[in-house]
């Protein structure tokens, strides 16, 4: 109950501070860039919104085919099981960026000296592409190649602004200036959206049996060869099937993504000056940049497992000897995020310090704080099924978040403490030690977590077998 | 060899198994049947240590189950899909488990042969993952898995179920070969014909209490029927 009490806050404070955001982004372009108007700047960007929109619907929206399968018998026409499946996709919560982003941005734009027509026209125009991307990707969604294709897209639109005249960005929000200049000219809007819907009809149609569109999709096999992983001996083992599942499954590839993802936090801290001076943000962002895979992938140990974890619990594997295979891999992708962020050299010492005594504090505590969390998420994983937005909240707990003391404040603190008193070199040194403790008692942190994890054996294949 | 001690089970007021006091001995096949609710695969997942018993408790070689891991080395078990990783091709699945049972590839592409028969050609080479297998063939993986090793003690839950009626055949003619006369088999099913075919022992269950422990005689088959018939 509290938990819920807690989600429903932390979803309204998101929410409020998107909508505040979006409110104050109008007065902000407004008072800066005094020779374009706010709405035409904002238009100008527009495109990137869409895109980045896009790859995110990408990862994480689903068309809700499962519900067609168990209509499909039924005696309805299939014309109305598919405008049906369609409609609904509409109340989707990837369809809320008009109301958090763009409403409160044309509410400003009222407040401003826009006239009603005017404002209502852009929203509406921007209202009808949101529609038309959503149903768009499900027909990117189906085929990989067309991701590869919005990606290069996306490629070609940057690449041709940085070094060319040619801005499609610019000429995207031509079309919303338009818009602006002459409300009626939002008809013309209506027509991809009902090409988008016509596209995504035809192609759900024509695919509407069991074994073509609907069906699960049968991969290739990739067989890789990790006999090279041999020399690590028995550690191997499991180390190689972890790869396998990450590599084969679409969410474990879905999270090493976003870890991927994490190594770009830094853009947002390092580069502004205001946060450069702050300590505790510095200590975020340099957890974070290399901390990605460690917190997500060690969040759901061992629930990866948990389609066939009857068969490592009766199997010759000691639990120990598992939990620290996982902790290597964490600690090998951690290492490897730490060599993709020395670019991060770029913005100084500092940086740098920051991001190496963050990523040795991942390594040697972060990891074994993870596994100890993981243990408490007992909601079995479907490995090849893409997770749903906000699925990962599913299994938040009261306890996981009480983790964000021991895998944030605490090395805040082991950080500022020491910094404040004798400078940030014995803040990195500090943060960085507590780290190597933690790689050097490896064993015994393994032991202690192995005695919990033993502990809910029981508790454990009971909740995966659900 | 297999001990069980004043067991049983209780999901809240409910007694799902109480068992007294049985004996396994080394070697023996050991025949579990009774029908849908008897208990069967709960007094399986109590010997595996994959629920915890309420009262009693189990050995395997004087160890008890609960209290220690060494038992694993001498077990092995298909229950479910839930001991299938299906992400996997077969032959992966089988390396996966020759691996933690330390059979080298040789050996273990030498203990696959004897199965040609039983994977009909639709197992090995097929380029496919596990989750992709009718649920007929995932089965055959799972039970020709459960032998890698030349564990000493098998257990398998329902093997016989999903199975065409070639492989069935196969199965029980692999059950009773030469090579595992010396295992301990455990073996739990619904279908009497053949649970008294491969075992010499068979258990009969009702509601968690063992109605019947008998050494099969040719009038097992019989009173089996009957006593599943009503009569």
């Amino acid at each position: 109950m509290s938990i819920k009490v807690i989600m429903v806050l932390v979803t309204l404070y998101f929410l409020g501070a998107f909508v505040f955001g979006a409110s104050m982004t109008y007065p902000i372009l407004n008072k800066k860039i005094l020779d374009r108007e706010a709405v035409e700047v904002f238009n100008g960007i527009i495109l990137y919104i869409f895109f980045f929109e896009l790859i995110l619907r990408f990862f994480l929206q689903q068309l809700p085919v499962t519900n067609i399968q168990t209509l499909i018998l039924l005696p309805f026409k299939k014309r109305r099981i598919i405008n049906n499946v369609l409609f609904r996709s509409v109340f989707s919560g990837f369809n809320t960026t008009p109301l958090i982003i763009y409403l409160p941005f044309a509410i400003s734009m009222y407040r401003d000296d826009y006239l009603g027509t005017q404002v209502v026209a852009w929203w509406m125009a921007l209202l009808l592409t949101t529609l038309c991307l959503n149903f768009l990707i499900y027909i990117i969604n189906k085929n990989n190649l067309y991701f590869v294709l919005l990606l290069a897209v996306v490629a070609a639109t940057v690449a041709l602004y940085l070094y060319t005249e040619f801005d499609l960005g610019h000429m995207t929000g031509a079309l919303f200036d338009a818009v602006v200049a002459q409300p009626q000219l939002v008809g013309f809007f209506i027509f991809p959206l009902v090409l988008s819907y016509a596209l995504v009809f035809y192609f759900l149609k024509r695919g509407f049996y069991m074994d073509a569109g609907l069906a699960k999709t049968k991969t290739a096999v990739q067989t890789g060869d990790y006999s090279f992983l041999n020399f690590l001996g028995e550690d191997a083992l499991i180390l190689k099937n972890d790869l396998r599942m990450i590599i084969r499954n679409v969410r474990p590839r879905q999270v090493v993504l976003m870890s991927f993802l994490f190594l770009f936090y830094g853009l947002i801290f390092f580069t502004q000056d205001i946060y450069r001076k702050q300590d505790f943000v510095m200590v975020f962002a340099g957890l974070f940049v290399t901390g990605g895979f460690c917190l997500t992938f060690g969040n759901y140990v061992p629930a990866w497992d948990s389609s066939y974890y009857k068969l490592l619990m009766t199997q010759n594997i000691s639990y120990k000897k598992y939990l620290l295979s996982k902790w290597n891999l964490m600690v090998f992708v951690t290492a490897i995020s730490t060599l993709l962020s020395l670019p991060y050299l770029y913005f100084g010492w500092d940086v740098m310090g920051i991001i190496i005594a963050g990523s040795l504090f991942n390594m040697g505590l972060n990891t074994w704080t993870t596994l100890f969390g993981g243990l408490m998420n007992k909601t079995p994983m479907k490995l090849n099924v893409k997770a749903k937005a906000f699925e990962n909240t599913q299994s938040f707990s009261l306890n996981q978040f009480l983790l964000i003391i021991p895998k944030m404040v605490l090395p805040v603190l082991l950080y500022w403490l020491p910094a404040k008193f004798m400078g940030p070199t014995a803040g990195y040194l500090s943060l960085a030690g507590a780290g190597m403790l933690g790689i050097v008692f490896k064993n015994q942190l393994a032991d202690w977590v192995t005695v919990l994890y033993l502990k809910q054996k029981h508790e454990t294949i009971e909740a995966f077998n659900k | 060899m297999i001990q069980l001690n004043s067991l049983s089970k209780k999901y809240e007021e409910a007694i799902v198994l109480n068992v007294d006091k049985l004996s396994i001995d080394k070697g023996e096949h050991f025949g579990l049947v009774g029908n849908n609710g008897a208990g069967k695969t709960t007094l399986f997942s109590l010997i595996l240590d994959l629920i915890q018993a309420s009262s009693g408790n189990v050995t395997i070689n004087s160890i008890e189950v609960a209290k220690s891991e060494a038992w694993k080395k001498d077990v092995a078990a298909f229950v479910d899909d839930n001991f299938l990783i299906d992400y996997l091709t077969p032959e992966e699945y089988f390396e996966f488990i020759a691996n933690l049972r330390k059979v080298d590839s040789a050996a273990l592409n030498e203990f696959l042969q004897q199965f040609d028969a039983f994977f009909n050609g639709e197992i090995l080479d097929q380029k496919k993952y596990l989750r992709d297998f009718s649920k007929g063939n995932q089965k055959k993986v799972g039970l020709a898995a459960s032998f890698i090793g030349d564990p000493s003690i098998v257990i398998l839950d329902e093997p016989f179920a999903n199975l065409d009626p070639s492989s069935q055949i196969r199965l029980k003619s692999f059950l009773a070969s030469e090579g595992n006369k010396d295992k301990t088999l455990l073996i739990s099913s619904h279908d009497l014909n053949h649970v008294t075919d491969v075992c010499e022992r068979i258990v009969l269950l009702e509601k968690g209490n063992v109605i019947k422990d008998t050494p099969k005689s040719p009038k097992t088959l019989k009173e089996l029927e009957a006593y599943f018939s009503g009569q």
